[in-house]
């Protein structure tokens, strides 16, 4: 839970840098789909399919702003553990060019993370809990990939990696808030899930805060 | 016996014609079980192979590879996942050790059925273009399909593998997004034959595989087939000729109801050895119906002429009898006609008798008083009167008897009083001159009734007292007793005398019999006997007690008359 919540926040936050200079804001929501199922009493996010569509239950959205943006020295490394035969995230928003770990919580059940996604391939092998170094893999690819684990057919696990450092995860009910965003003309485009990424041009004032809903 | 052997004939032939059918019959209940027991045993090679498959398709790494566009994944993941199952070429493994069978091949259709061609075909079993082309299928299918594929055709070593085709559920559309086809080794049917002599194939797409069978043969088999499938009729089991022999053939469809062709199991069996065997099957029948038939012709003369042996002996016996009793009905017709001719002319003769015995005593009487007889003459003519009564009383007795004889004697029961009887017999007794000096003792109980009428009864002790005066000798002793008893009253008469001797004493009471010493004694031999059968008419009996040592008696036995009478008799 504080790992979640760590994690959360760093989505939500991690986007902050002193403000140097004049930065622009946008806050929003965006129409999240209908809930499956009722939201279970723990709120563990899972991956569920419908149609073929990857998507989070209960739903999330990831709001990302797309241009052309300088590529930073060294970025932060993300964690997608594996806790309780499921994925924690479940549905990770990365920067290209990110490393994110795997770490295995289970008390004593091995995972094999993989993925055949086009986005990225790769096969970390069977593995223990708290195998050491931590089984990582640098996105240096965007879209969407998706993880499995080759013991436990069930596990899905989402990583958006994304072209742009500036991207946020809405809360359950839509809303979300990206800060200290460049001035200019750019894309403000919210992936609701694997079929449907909704798209609005925005144009960014020093120091104005813009009001963008999905609908 | 025509009707015996005619219903002989017709069991033979119906038992022949049985036999025939049940033969064809064993024939395809062999066929069947042998192909239930195949089928049987396949399940549960299904069944482990679906359990096996089942694991396979779900493999994350083929979902993973057909989900998430990863295509050129899916032979090398496959290769890994599918390892255990594939037979290794180098090294093959029979079924029965590894336990599961062993793959020879498979490949993975498109969402179109058609087939997803391997990077490297010696991985996963190399095909033909036109076998890899026999796995498509036109629609994926739901669930596992069972088919066959030829190999090799026209190359002269064909072969047939089974094919199983599994579909494979995205864990996200739960739509069927591809198919995985494995090709086996058939179970070999024809190892699993009980009779040898039946021949096993499959014949697929109108092709037939069955190796024993010679190419011209196969060819008969295949028209066969295709001509009873075009025609629908799947039911049946044709008779073929093969060589000139003929066949029965079978055949059972394989994978019912699949998507892949229809595959059929069929069989071919020889009937020559069969045939021949129902003709020996045959000859022993009629030979035994025949042989059967014989015996029990010579079994039913034999116990027809047992049974009827006492039978025919029972006419024989029957009609001597019949003609024994004829002779003995007509000796007693003529005896009864003979007695009733002698009871007639007894008494006619008595009649005729009586009238001149009257006459002459009539006439005597006359001459006897006559005045101016001498004495010699009229001492004869007294001796002729007294022989006139001798004379009745002769003709008297042979009156009754004859009246007895001829059954028109009836008796008038009353009571009489035995005691007066004798009294009476005593009262003449003493008027009459006694020139033996007798000594008559008699005890009598007073108020002794006796049934009887009192003429006769009279005349029975009459006659009685007469033999024991007659035949007594001089100063002898006559006793006379009475006693009742069990209502029956037993007279007895006892004398003095020469006794009758041994020899003689059964014939007494006959007619005209008399004593030794007889003739020396008035007396006409019919006394005993007139006695005797008026007591029998009586109802009572009477007999001799006893006759020796000088002392002869008599007993006669009465019915006790009834009391109540006797006293209403006497007042």
């Amino acid at each position: 839970m504080k790992l979640r919540c760590l994690v959360v926040s760093l989505c939500v936050f991690g986007a902050f840098s002193p403000p140097v200079r004049a930065e622009a804001m946008i806050e929003g929501r965006v129409e999240l789909p209908k809930t499956k199922s009722a939201p279970v009493m723990t709120k563990r996010y899972e991956i569920v399919t419908s149609g073929g569509v990857l998507g989070t239950n209960p739903p999330l959205a990831v709001v990302y702003l797309e241009g052309s943006f300088s590529k930073p020295a060294s970025l932060p490394t993300k964690q997608v553990a594996q806790k309780d035969l499921a994925f924690l995230p479940t549905l990770l928003p990365v920067q290209v060019g990110t490393k994110v770990e795997f770490p295995n919580l289970e008390k004593d059940t091995y995972h094999n993370i993989f993925s055949y996604s086009p986005a990225k391939r790769f096969d970390l092998g069977r593995y223990r809990p708290d195998e050491k170094p931590v089984p990582s893999v640098v996105f240096d690819v965007a879209g969407l990939v998706t993880l499995r684990c080759d013991i436990h057919e069930h596990m899905r696990g989402l990583i958006l990696v994304l072209a742009t450092p500036h991207f946020v995860v809405t809360d359950e009910s839509g809303r979300f808030r990206l800060n200290g965003l460049p001035a200019g003309h750019y894309t403000l485009k919210a992936w609701i899930d694997s079929r449907t990424t909704r798209e609005h041009l925005v144009d960014l004032n020093s120091g104005s805060t813009l009001q963008v809903d999905f609908p | 016996m025509l009707v015996v052997a005619g219903l002989t004939a017709a069991g033979l032939y119906v038992a022949q014609r049985n036999a025939t059918g049940a033969l064809e019959q064993d024939l395809q209940r062999d066929f069947q079980s042998a192909l239930a027991g195949l089928h049987n045993v396949e399940e549960i090679r299904y069944a482990a192979l679906a359990e096996r498959c089942r694991a396979l398709v779900a493999k994350p790494r083929l979902h993973a590879a057909l989900e998430d566009n990863a295509l050129d994944l899916l032979y090398p993941s496959a290769k890994d996942e599918l390892r255990d199952i594939m037979q290794d070429e180098k090294n093959p493994q029979p079924d029965e050790i590894s336990g599961i069978p062993q793959a020879r091949f498979y490949r993975f259709l498109d969402p179109a059925g058609a087939v997803l061609l391997p990077p490297n075909p010696e991985d996963v079993g190399p095909l033909r273009a036109e076998e890899e082309q026999q796995l498509t299928l036109k629609i994926l299918p739901q669930a596992p399909q069972i088919g066959y594929l030829l190999r090799g055709a026209g190359t002269g070593a064909e072969t047939i593998d089974e094919i199983i085709a599994l579909p494979i559920t995205s864990t996200e559309t739960n739509e069927v997004i591809a198919a995985l086809v494995i090709g086996f080794k058939p179970l070999e049917v024809a190892q699993k034959r009980r009779t040898e002599e039946m021949k096993s194939g499959i014949w697929l797409n109108g092709w037939l595989h069955l190796p024993a069978l010679p190419e011209s043969a196969r060819t008969i088999v295949d028209q066969e087939m295709t001509r009873l499938l075009v025609a629908n009729q799947t039911e049946r089991s044709p008779r073929i000729e093969i060589d000139g022999d003929p066949h029965l053939l079978f055949f059972k469809r394989l994978n019912p109801g699949s998507a892949f062709p229809a595959a059929y199991e069929v069989s071919v069996y020889p009937l020559k050895s069969a045939l021949a065997r129902q003709q020996r099957l045959r000859w022993q029948i009629l030979g035994a119906g025949a042989v059967l038939l014989l015996i029990g012709f010579v079994a039913s003369h034999l116990i027809a002429k047992r049974l009827s042996a006492p039978v025919a002996r029972l006419a024989i016996d029957s009609e001597e009898n019949r003609a024994r009793r004829k002779r003995v009905e007509a000796a007693l017709v003529s005896k009864q006609e003979e007695l009733q001719r002698s009871t007639r002319f007894s008494a006619d003769a008595s009649h005729q008798l009586k009238t001149p015995v009257t006459v002459l005593r009539a006439g005597i009487e006359e001459l006897l008083r006559r005045e101016n007889l001498e004495p010699g003459i009229y001492d004869e003519l007294s001796s002729l009167h007294h022989q006139t009564y001798r004379l009745t009383g002769v003709i008297d007795d042979l009156l009754l008897l004859s009246r007895l004889d001829a059954g028109r004697l009836k008796i008038d029961f009353s009571a009489v009083e035995l005691s007066k009887l004798v009294e009476e017999w005593l009262d003449d007794l003493n008027a009459l001159p006694d020139p033996l000096g007798l000594d008559v003792k008699a005890h009598l109980p007073e108020g002794l009734f006796i049934a009887g009428e009192c003429r006769y009864t009279s005349l029975i002790l009459q006659n009685l007292l007469e033999n024991a005066r007659k035949y007594n000798r001089p100063g002898g002793r006559i006793h006379l007793t009475a006693r009742e008893e069990n209502g029956a009253v037993y007279f007895t008469v006892g004398n003095n005398g020469p006794a009758i001797p041994a020899e003689m004493q059964p014939h007494i009471f006959e007619r005209f019999s008399r004593g030794p010493n007889g003739e020396s004694i008035a007396g006409h031999g019919l006394g005993l006997n007139l006695a005797s059968e008026l007591v029998r008419l009586h109802g009572g009996e009477l007999k001799l007690v006893s006759s020796h040592d000088d002392w002869t008696e008599f007993e006669v036995r009465f019915q006790l008359a009834d009391a109540a009478a006797a006293k209403s008799q006497i007042t």
